[in-house]
């Protein structure tokens, strides 16, 4: 139990530095799909937006 | 397989594409009564009847195909490359009612593409007010077209709009105008080279001033048999053009379109006098300003103080409620101050959008726009540059996107280098809270001296971002000519779902946007903070219970216990006189002695507190950058916050919420700004937000380039890393150079 609270600490840290490493440190080509770059595709109400 | 339409919507800037778009598609793209909202196309699918989709692509705003700037070039691209996957298989040409004229130009020239072309006349619920009465049988036969008569407020005509869609094979193909008339003889040599090839189309590609479509381009190039025109003759030519087209529709509008003058434009053009008057145009905007400043102080103090009182509760309740250790401390003190800090400032923002919202339905924007190209053609800037720079207060990464409808690329680069000088949404936090800090709460004609601060913070980017666009215009060294043209919207009552919809999507994407970034930031800053290498670190508790056993408290803590003291003491005797306690000088000596115990209890806990910061990693790194900032009058916690704060503006208040709220003790439940306006520079022995050191960092985050989001943007939109660099270290150098002036006066 008393290992508990700092592994939690310790992963949210590491989550943390990740997240600004991904944002501003790595080229984003890296994470985006196809599909992602293809533009502003979303779903909306009534069965539209959706393909 | 289901069957899929490619659908375009295109018309000239501020019909309502967008509009008619999201009803389309039932999404929520941005929209507002101001050219301009849309300079990138966007796509959307819409399910029309059985088995048919219709891929809907909303294109940028275009007076007509021949294009002078990026945004317009977008739209003319898709409509001439046949190879291009979203070359439409109809066009849905927007055009509004009360500009209809102009808005078919457009219209006969995608005609004469031979693309199947539908025509949505939008805003018809103004037709009555306006007094507007159409001939629709007879304007479609005069276009040879179908028509969709369209009110995307009323949320009527779109039905009409789909089943036209669904049967766009029927619809006609031909052109409506044989532009061979204006040069017989050109148009002839122009068949007979290229047989293979639509005639407008190649037309359209030989006049166009944008480079695009290289390859055709270089194909007309190529057949040396063809002497293409020189550019002037190309001009005169798409002039005669422009007339003919002209002559067409007046000729059709005389016959299908009647206007009731006495019904229409008196209201608005009495309006327009006064709001684009040249000295009440300017005093109006000017008085606008200002009542908006004073509405966003005024209105915001009940729930800021909600949300205040909201996480210092959270983070009591974690620290009492969830099992000691070091995750709890990481969620109290990191992640809720750090949060909470930029959650406070979730009302202001959410007003401060309210009003530019309401500026934006109600047309009035497209007024000061109008408005400020007088004032900004001295400085190298045109009308259009103020679209961005009035975006920029929102955020400048779509403020630098929306710099593409400017066609003069001196103007447009001279604009993206000064856009960031607007003070942007990440900014308000920091100047909310170190206003409330050093500026006092009094009133000067019945305004306050905060209100007053944060409006001429405001004008103050704008002034840099003017002044620079001067520098820069006399520096470059680019050729350029412009002109300015700009659609005047009529004014409408504010729609409340758009103003609801536009300020619920920017304080949503303010909160999460930067939000995830103050949490990992906070997150790490908290363990930077909690944790260090030093023997002083590990032994702080005992190092700091030796030297008060030793020398006592230090000098500012002794003296706000003994100001404490003497308060309670006053209280307690007057109780005591007003017969409120009925109790003896013993009780009294005995009750001192506990508030004295209790006193100097909360104060060791602060000392230790603040010797473990001092001495944590975070301590020593701001040990480092204490010598750049010290001359700014900043001490080494705001210098970790300005550090910090290089990724975006608003991390500086997270931070400094994380740092204050280690380096206090455990039971301390004050609110950042409290702690903040109690913490005394060791060295200075003043509060570390005073006068000059909060004028130092307001000047200093008025024009510091702190964001790098936004020099990515200007790398994409200026295809060089030349621009960012230069705008980095221009705009950084000069903020320190303020900041340190200021501080050296002030001080």
């Amino acid at each position: 139990m008393s290992l508990l609270q700092p592994l939690l600490m310790y992963i949210t840290l590491a989550v943390a530095v990740g997240y600004l490493v991904r944002k501003f440190f790595l080229p984003k080509s890296l994470f985006s799909t196809k599909k992602a770059k293809s533009g502003t595709k979303g779903c909306g109400h009534d069965q539209c937006g959706c393909s | 397989m289901s069957k899929q339409i490619n659908v375009a919507l295109i018309g000239n800037p501020n019909t309502g594409k967008t509009s008619v778009f999201n009803q389309l598609t039932g999404l929520k793209q941005k929209v507002g009564n101001y050219p301009g909202i849309t300079v990138e196309k966007k796509e959307g699918v819409c399910k029309l009847d059985r088995g048919v989709k219709a891929h809907i692509l909303d294109l940028p705003g275009t007076y007509s195909l021949n294009t002078t700037s990026l945004d317009e070039s977008v739209a003319v691209e898709i409509l001439l490359n046949k190879k291009d996957k979203n070359h439409p298989d109809v066009a849905v040409v927007v055009c509004d009612v009360e500009n209809l004229k102009r808005n078919l130009l457009l219209f006969t020239q995608i005609k004469d593409l031979r693309i199947p072309t539908i025509l949505v006349i939008n805003m018809a619920d103004r037709m009555s007010r306006s007094g507007i009465s159409l001939d629709i049988p007879l304007l479609e036969e005069k276009l040879d077209t179908k028509i969709a008569l369209v009110s995307t407020r009323n949320a009527t005509g779109i039905d009409r709009l789909k089943e036209l869609i669904i049967g766009y094979q029927t619809l006609s193909a031909n052109p409506n105008i044989d532009p061979s008339v204006i040069a017989p003889d050109y148009f002839k040599k122009l068949e007979e080279t290229f047989p293979e090839q639509e005639r407008y189309k190649l037309w359209l590609v030989i006049t166009q001033d944008v480079n695009f479509m290289p390859i055709e381009k270089q194909l007309i190039k190529d057949r040396s048999s063809f002497a293409t025109k020189s550019k002037s003759e190309l001009k005169r030519l798409q002039q005669k053009e422009t007339i003919l087209r002209y002559q067409f529709i007046n000729g059709l509008l005389k016959e299908t379109y009647r206007v009731d003058r006495n019904a229409a434009k008196g209201f608005r053009a009495g309006l327009d006098k006064v709001f684009t008057h040249k000295i009440f145009g300017y005093l109006i905007f000017f008085l606008i300003l200002l009542a908006i400043f004073q509405a966003i102080y005024g209105w915001s103090k009940y729930p800021q103080g909600i949300i205040e009182d909201f996480f210092a509760m959270a983070s009591e309740w974690v620290k009492t409620t969830l099992p000691p250790g070091v995750f709890t401390e990481l969620l109290a003190e990191g992640i809720l101050s750090g949060i909470g800090g930029i959650v406070v400032f979730v009302p202001q923002i959410a007003f401060l959008f309210l009003f530019i919202a309401l500026l934006e339905e109600t047309g009035y924007m497209s007024r000061v726009v109008f408005l400020m190209d007088k004032l900004m053609r001295p400085f190298g800037l045109s009308g259009k540059s103020v679209v961005p720079l009035i975006s920029g207060t929102a955020c400048a990464i779509p403020a630098v996107m929306a710099t593409r409808t400017i066609e003069n690329w001196k103007e447009r680069l001279i604009t993206i280098l000064v856009t960031p000088f607007t003070t942007c949404s990440a900014r308000l936090p920091v100047y909310l809270i170190i206003v409330a800090l050093v500026i006092p709460e009094g009133r000067f004609l019945g305004l306050s001296y905060q209100a007053l601060t944060l409006m001429l913070l405001y004008l103050l980017g704008f002034g840099a971002a003017i002044v620079s666009a001067m520098l820069l215009n006399k520096v470059l060294k680019i050729k350029s000519r412009s002109f300015f043209v700009i659609e005047m919207p009529g004014y409408k009552a504010p729609l409340l779902k758009n103003v609801a919809y536009t300020v619920w999507e920017k304080t949503k994407s303010f909160v999460v946007g930067a939000g995830k970034i103050i949490l990992a930031i906070a997150i790490i800053l908290w363990f930077l903070g909690s944790n260090g290498f030093s023997d002083d670190f590990e032994n702080a508790e005992n190092i700091v219970r030796k030297r008060i056993a030793t020398n006592g408290l230090s000098e500012f803590n002794a003296l706000a216990m003994a100001d404490s003291l003497a308060v309670y003491k006053k209280a307690l005797k007057d109780s005591v006189q007003k017969k409120v306690y009925r109790i003896g000088d013993t009780a009294i000596s005995d009750s001192l002695k506990l508030r004295t115990n209790e006193l100097t209890r909360q104060a060791t806990n602060q000392e230790i507190a603040s010797y473990r910061l001092e001495n944590s990693y975070m301590g020593h790194l701001g040990k480092v950058i204490a010598p750049v900032v010290r001359p700014l009058g900043y001490d080494w916690k705001i210098g970790i916050a300005v550090l910090t704060s290089f990724a975006a503006r608003e991390v500086f208040v997270g931070t400094l919420a994380t740092i204050y709220s280690v380096g206090s003790d455990e039971e301390n439940t004050d609110t950042i700004t409290q702690r903040m306006g109690a913490e005394i520079d060791p060295i200075t022995k003043k509060p570390v937000f005073n006068l000059a050191s909060g004028i130092s960092l307001l000047l200093f985050y008025a024009f510091a380039m702190q964001c790098m989001s936004t020099l990515a943007v200007v790398k994409r939109e200026t295809n060089s890393w030349k621009w960012p660099a230069l705008q980095l270290v221009f705009m950084s150098v000069f903020a320190y150079l303020v900041a340190l002036a200021a501080y050296q006066l002030l001080s």
